[in-house]
């Protein structure tokens, strides 16, 4: 069965007397436990937004909040606030937020931050929560005896291992994990995405993974969406959206990351991210698509279907609208695959 | 030579508590030389001293041993009004614009600062200078840009002015520190191709520190890689990713995620541990602990030269010192290598 579905997310934000549109109708599937689904863009694309919603952790400012999630086949939407505080948060779903490193608590010990949200349950006794959190620190690689230790005692990737350790301790299947390498050192960071892979495979811990990497993206997961001022401008397959992008915002992004092994200099993605309380008409990605024609200007793409059961929102794809720009388009990329 | 350090060490003191004193060996014993017009990047992870290296070619820090010279000239100790000279040619661009810039000063007043402060030229001649790196830097048209304030900018255009800023004195040096990991990644690769084109039209030379060995492949003609207050290894930068010789080069360089979808069916090759802080003198190499090659006996007693084992190339590891051939772990003849554990991923 698969494991989460949402259908035409939206979250909008009153900022002042406009709204900021930072989900868009955006459609994601998770199909297998042990899945990873990675959602690159740049910052302000609407990729934490996304995530906040599935943990129903909203600002005050919420202008609009709509769509389906269901998760295991139970639409969450529905659920009141409490309810999904019981049933779903952290237990069901948890998250690894941006900079979290710095939220553990410095008077408290490893081993009983861990453990807080099994003793705030009720549920558990003291000692088997504890030993719970215990093992949990040893399964993300952390040396015994760290639970007796305070945060300030740690380097930056143990705390990272400590955060994971607490949102999996309720044992939830699905783990968001928002740009949880991005104050680490690249060595460390590797180390980070071994474990994350372990995860995966045991326990299967399904995951979405938030960055603005695509290459680190790649490091974990299975499915790519690539988010774009509120939308995802294509989503598939690992192997088909690094190798066979057909959005031009995704043939950008990985033209602008430097290689190591080619010689060719990263391109510089053009222009700006939009601003999202006045996303541009038609194509949001118009303004800054080197390929972009009349019709981007007005009409907002579809999501082009593509073979592997994903899509892309360019009218590139569709011959019937593009003619022969899209053979032209086609030619460009397989010219500038390496 | 327009820029060498030889035998450079920096130690700062700290103070734990308060009768408490403890010692930060921020630079063991650097050896650099950067040529008139060249680019070399300085790679390394947090605490690895790369920031001081480059803060002390610039005399921002004098060294407790060793010697700084510019232009053939010894600043090692040289007091600040001696510096005077030499504090025109050589300039800094601060890794973060948010907090490098004045928020009350006008561009115009940021980048005039440094010629009033050298008392140069008439406010005529200063003005027509700014405006001249404003264009130089491609925040255009430049009398529309000199009149904003920092707030009224993006983060790649802030990065800009503090470029601009270093450029108005028209230097021989300039040390960019993390010019580019505050800013939006839709900018960073426009920045680094306006710092290259400004470096070879003006053949100045340029100190790139950064912790992205990727990029400096891009921008620099050599590469030093840092570990622990030391460079590990130093040569042309093609030649640091494609046939990196040091143990820890080759975990940095491994590390690296390249955007492949086959990469999330293997673990990457790692190695243990976190990079020290270098809060004590190290016996023997500083990549000893993490290292999977270690040869204990050597490694973790004799401290490892950068020598030049191949021509060029110079590498601070006794995996390829003759003398240690017969030593586990290499078996027979000296470590080559595609002996190596991490050897470069991706063979594309």
């Amino acid at each position: 069965m698969t494991l989460l579905a949402i259908r035409d997310l939206y979250l909008h934000y009153r900022s002042g007397d406009r709204v900021v549109h930072a989900v868009d109708g955006v459609s994601l599937t998770i199909e297998n436990k042990g899945e990873a689904v990675g959602i690159v863009g740049e910052s302000g694309s609407g990729k934490t937004s996304m995530a906040t919603a599935l943990m129903r952790m909203l600002p005050r400012n919420v202008a609009r909040f709509d769509g389906s999630i269901l998760l295991d086949g139970q639409e969450l939407t529905i659920l009141s606030d409490d309810d999904f505080r019981r049933q779903i948060r952290w237990k069901k779903i948890a998250m690894v937020f941006q900079g979290s490193m710095s939220i553990l608590n410095p008077v408290l010990r490893i081993g009983f931050q861990v453990a807080e949200p099994l003793l705030a349950g009720g549920e558990v006794s003291k000692r088997e929560a504890l030993q719970r959190a215990e093992s949990l620190l040893e399964r993300v690689g952390l040396p015994a005896g760290i639970a007796q230790r305070y945060p300030h005692e740690l380097s930056g990737g143990q705390k990272q291992r400590v955060v994971i350790a607490t949102a999996l301790i309720m044992n939830p299947d699905l783990l968001i994990l928002d740009e949880p390498t991005s104050a680490l050192d690249v060595s460390v960071q590797a180390q980070i995405m071994n474990l994350l892979k372990d995860l995966k495979e045991d326990p299967g811990i399904s995951m979405i993974f938030i960055t603005h990497d695509i290459g680190l993206a790649s490091d974990l997961c299975d499915h790519i969406a690539v988010a774009y001022a509120g939308q995802h401008a294509e989503f598939g397959s690992a192997e088909r959206v690094l190798l066979d992008p057909h959005h031009p915002y995704t043939n950008l992004l990985l033209r602008s990351l430097p290689r190591l092994h080619e010689t060719e200099p990263p391109q510089a993605m053009p222009g700006q991210p939009p601003d999202l309380t006045r996303p541009p008409a038609g194509c949001r990605f118009h303004p800054r698509c080197p390929w972009a024609f009349e019709v981007c200007f007005s009409e907002a793409p579809p999501e082009y279907p593509m073979a592997d059961g994903g899509h892309a929102r360019c009218f590139l794809n569709d011959a019937a609208v593009s003619g022969d720009r899209f053979q032209a388009h086609l030619r460009h990329w397989a010219e500038s695959r390496v | 030579m327009l820029v060498e350090v030889t035998g450079g060490h920096v130690v700062f003191s700290t103070r734990k508590g308060v009768f408490r004193s403890g010692q930060v060996y921020a630079l063991n014993g650097v050896e650099l030389t950067i040529r008139r017009g060249e680019t070399v990047a300085l790679v390394g992870e947090s605490g690895s001293g790369k920031t001081t290296l480059g803060r002390l070619t610039l005399r921002l820090v004098e060294p407790s041993q060793g010697k700084v010279f510019f232009d053939g000239k010894e600043i090692t100790h040289a007091s600040e009004s001696e510096l005077r000279p030499f504090r025109q040619r050589a300039q800094i661009v601060f890794q973060d614009p948010f907090s490098s810039l004045n928020p009350y000063m006008s561009v115009r007043e940021l980048i005039e600062e440094p010629l009033i402060i050298d008392g140069e030229g008439s406010s005529q001649e200063r003005r027509s200078r700014v405006d001249a790196a404003l264009e130089a830097v491609d925040l255009l048209p430049a009398s529309r840009f000199a009149a904003k304030y920092p707030n009224q900018m993006s983060g790649g255009q802030r990065q800009r002015v503090g470029i601009a800023r270093a450029l108005v004195r028209d230097p021989d040096y300039i040390v960019t520190d993390e010019p580019v990991s505050m800013i939006d990644a839709s900018s960073r690769i426009e920045i680094l191709a306006l710092l290259d084109r400004l470096q070879r039209e003006r053949r100045m030379a340029f100190l790139f520190i950064t912790h992205d060995i990727a990029t400096a492949r891009y921008f620099a003609d050599r590469i030093a890689v840092m570990y622990a207050g030391t460079i590990v290894e130093e040569a042309p930068a093609g030649a640091v990713i494609d046939t990196p010789m040091h143990p820890y080069t080759q975990a940095l360089i491994a590390a690296v995620p390249e955007p492949d979808p086959a990469n999330r069916f293997k673990r990457r090759p790692v190695v243990p541990g976190e990079p020290g802080s270098a809060d004590g003198r190290v016996v023997g190499c500083p990549f000893y602990n993490r290292c999977p090659h270690r040869m204990t006996g050597v490694c973790d007693t004799i401290t490892p030269p950068l020598a030049e084992w191949e021509s060029g190339h110079r590498t601070a590891c006794h995996l390829y010192d003759s003398r240690y051939a017969t030593l586990e772990p290499q078996s027979g003849s000296p470590l080559v290598r595609t002996d190596l554990q991490y050897s470069p991923m991706n063979g594309r």
